[in-house]
């Protein structure tokens, strides 16, 4: 048990907070409640992205494709008489393939320029939405009456959350979270040592493609009215992308902070006329300030606050070092 | 036979914009091997500039880039020293963190406009903005011309600054090879500087002139970055003939397929993306790359 605790040291808040959140709404008013469903929509995307963007390094910019997926899926299929629970999986699915299909041509890029095909991607994806006639144009679509259940849509949220944790976690600690952090130090070397990267990079998009449609099908029950403006918002990938990044990348904590921020953020902007106009300057300067200061995010932070006292000790020499690790 | 030449004539002028647009990319990556994301956010912030000054006091929008470009050249210059020069130097190719910076700086810009000028459509119009004159029995617009001029003007006027003087020979010593270059006594970090001005000023040529054609707002420019990616990427990312010849690969496919195909108008920007994956997964090299592959092979036989 020790062990593990000194393994995961923030098993314990975690394990708490994961029994805050299962057990708020037995004393929580509406309003908190939505913060808290937000916060946990939040960090389904955030640590679905981390898997293929922060553990991999493949950074791509145009998640709010398959929150869009997973939404439209939901409403069109539960416009025609599906219940909503069972339109989860089938938009999880309609991501993984599209996932797939976008994967194969843009994962030959590497780095920066895979980066910018993804800006295309969720341009194309945003543009062919409000052009398609069956998901309603630019005007969007409304979800049929006495589909909104807000209790059993917060557990599935919550659940799906701390679903999305364990599964990073676990996939962390095995030889395929292994493989996407050798893809991310060094995507020859890893491949010299026998990792498919192609593959593995693919089954990442997929899991967290999955993970975001369900992610997107849930917002689209609980908000009851999608739009190409509200699902596939440039804004809302925007969001996706800092949250591990501010938060620290291909950590587990790190994204989970970084949705604890930014959903406070966006209550704030909400709240606020003035902020709510200079979104682009908050998110903007926290990305310059992380990427000059502090590329690993508030985590590494964190690590260079906590590692102040060891440093100052004498630093033993490399070969030292080499045999006490 | 007729409309043939006119869009042939029509894809020759977007070239000439499509190419300045490229360059300060190109500048930019060579240089430092960054990818400047910011392009699209100076891009449209020039724009505005030539927006403002045609609107308060009816500053012609192509006389406006005297001023505009040289207080871009400042700009980005001010820009490499408060942020750029700071980030880690990578060798092997554009990193990650670069591109996340310049993404936060392009962001920064898009708000600024919107504080400024607020999210309205604006657009220039000028006494010749619905002018065209007859060609070969087809009418080609006047202010496309205009500014296909003047991008050839710019063109020529910064390959003669990268041919003759030693700024120019520095800029693409350090683009070769940086590590010679200092060795040979050019001062990187000031080149670096000059090459980022530059490629602010050739951004802010683009978006003065891309005001005379679109009516834009503080989201613009978004699929002109792609372009300029695409034709870089096409060009070979270095080399100055290439990203010419990538502009008007691009300009000839985007014009000829909404000409012949009937592919709808919003779609248009999709093309530049396609094509753009199709390069690098196929010849990533870009056109040079290409061409001395073909050129191995015939060798070879």
């Amino acid at each position: 048990m020790t062990a593990l605790l000194r393994r995961h040291p923030a098993l314990v808040p975690g394990v708490l907070f994961a029994a805050f959140l299962l057990l708020a709404p037995v004393f929580a008013q509406r309003g908190m409640l939505n913060d808290l469903w937000n916060m946990a929509f939040f960090v389904v995307l955030a640590s679905a992205w981390n898997l293929l963007g922060g553990f991999a390094g493949q950074v791509s910019l145009g998640y709010s494709a398959f929150v869009g997926i997973g939404a439209y899926t939901t409403v069109l299929l539960a416009n025609a008489g599906w219940s909503p629970w069972l339109t989860l999986p089938v938009g999880a699915a309609l991501a993984v393939a599209f996932s797939v299909a976008v994967g194969l041509p843009t994962f030959r890029l590497r780095g920066p320029y895979f980066t910018i095909a993804t800006i295309g991607v969720g341009e194309a994806v945003r543009v062919i939405a409000s052009g398609l006639e069956f998901t309603g144009g630019s005007s969007g679509l409304r979800m049929p009456q006495g589909t909104f259940d807000f209790n059993a849509n917060y557990y599935a949220m919550v659940g799906l959350a701390l679903l999305t944790l364990a599964l990073v976690a676990w996939l962390q600690k095995h030889a395929f979270g292994l493989a996407l952090e050798a893809i991310r130090q060094d995507i020859d070397a890893a491949e010299a040592l026998g990792v498919h990267s192609t593959q593995a990079k693919l089954t990442a998009h997929a899991i967290s493609a999955a993970l975001v449609a369900i992610g997107g099908g849930l917002f689209a029950t609980n908000f009851q009215y999608i739009s190409p403006g509200s699902v596939f918002d440039f804004r809302l990938s925007l969001t996706i992308v800092l949250m591990p990044i501010v938060g620290g990348m291909a950590t587990i904590t790190g994204p989970v902070l970084g949705a604890l921020l930014f959903s406070y953020l966006q209550i704030k902007l909400l709240a606020s006329p003035t902020l709510r106009d200079s979104y682009l300057f908050i998110y903007g300067g926290l990305l310059i300030v992380v990427m000059l200061f502090e590329p690993k995010g508030i985590v590494g932070l964190w690590e260079r606050l906590i590692g102040l006292r060891p440093r100052r000790r004498a630093q033993p020499p490399v070969g030292e070092a080499r045999r006490a690790s | 036979m007729q409309k043939f030449v006119i869009v042939a004539l029509n894809s020759l002028l977007a070239a000439g914009l499509y190419a300045t647009m490229s360059y300060g990319l190109a500048v930019i990556y060579g240089v430092m091997r960054i990818i400047n994301l910011a392009h699209a956010g100076l891009m449209m912030l020039a724009a505005y500039a030539t927006w403002a000054l045609n609107d308060r006091f009816g500053l012609d929008p192509f006389l406006s880039m005297i001023i505009v470009a040289p207080a871009f050249f400042v700009l980005g210059m001010a820009l490499y020293a408060t942020l750029i020069r700071w980030l880690p130097r990578s060798a092997a190719g554009p990193s990650m963190q670069s591109l996340l910076l310049l993404f936060g700086v392009w962001l920064v810009l898009q708000n600024l406009a919107y504080a400024i000028w607020g999210g309205d459509t604006q657009s220039i119009l000028t006494p010749y903005t619905m002018e065209s004159v007859p060609f070969l029995g087809g009418r080609l617009g006047v202010p496309q011309i205009l500014v296909f001029v003047v991008s050839i003007l710019s063109l020529v006027g910064l390959n003669l600054v990268l041919r003759r003087t030693y700024l120019g020979k520095a800029i693409r010593a350090v683009t070769q090879n940086r590590d010679a270059a200092m060795l040979s006594g050019v001062n990187a970090g000031q080149i670096a500087a000059v090459a980022f001005g530059i490629g602010t000023a050739f951004a802010a040529m683009a978006g003065s002139m891309l005001s005379t054609l679109y009516a834009f707002t503080p989201d613009f420019g978004r699929s002109f970055l792609l372009k300029a990616f695409c034709i870089i990427v096409l060009g070979g990312m270095e080399s100055f003939t290439g990203v010419a010849l990538g502009a008007l690969v691009l300009a000839f496919i985007e014009n000829f397929a909404s000409a012949y195909t009937s592919i709808p108008v919003s779609y248009q920007d999709a093309i530049s993306f396609t094509l753009l994956v199709v390069v690098l997964v196929a010849a990533p090299g870009g056109l040079p790359g290409l061409w001395r592959m073909l050129d191995r092979r015939v060798v070879a036989r």
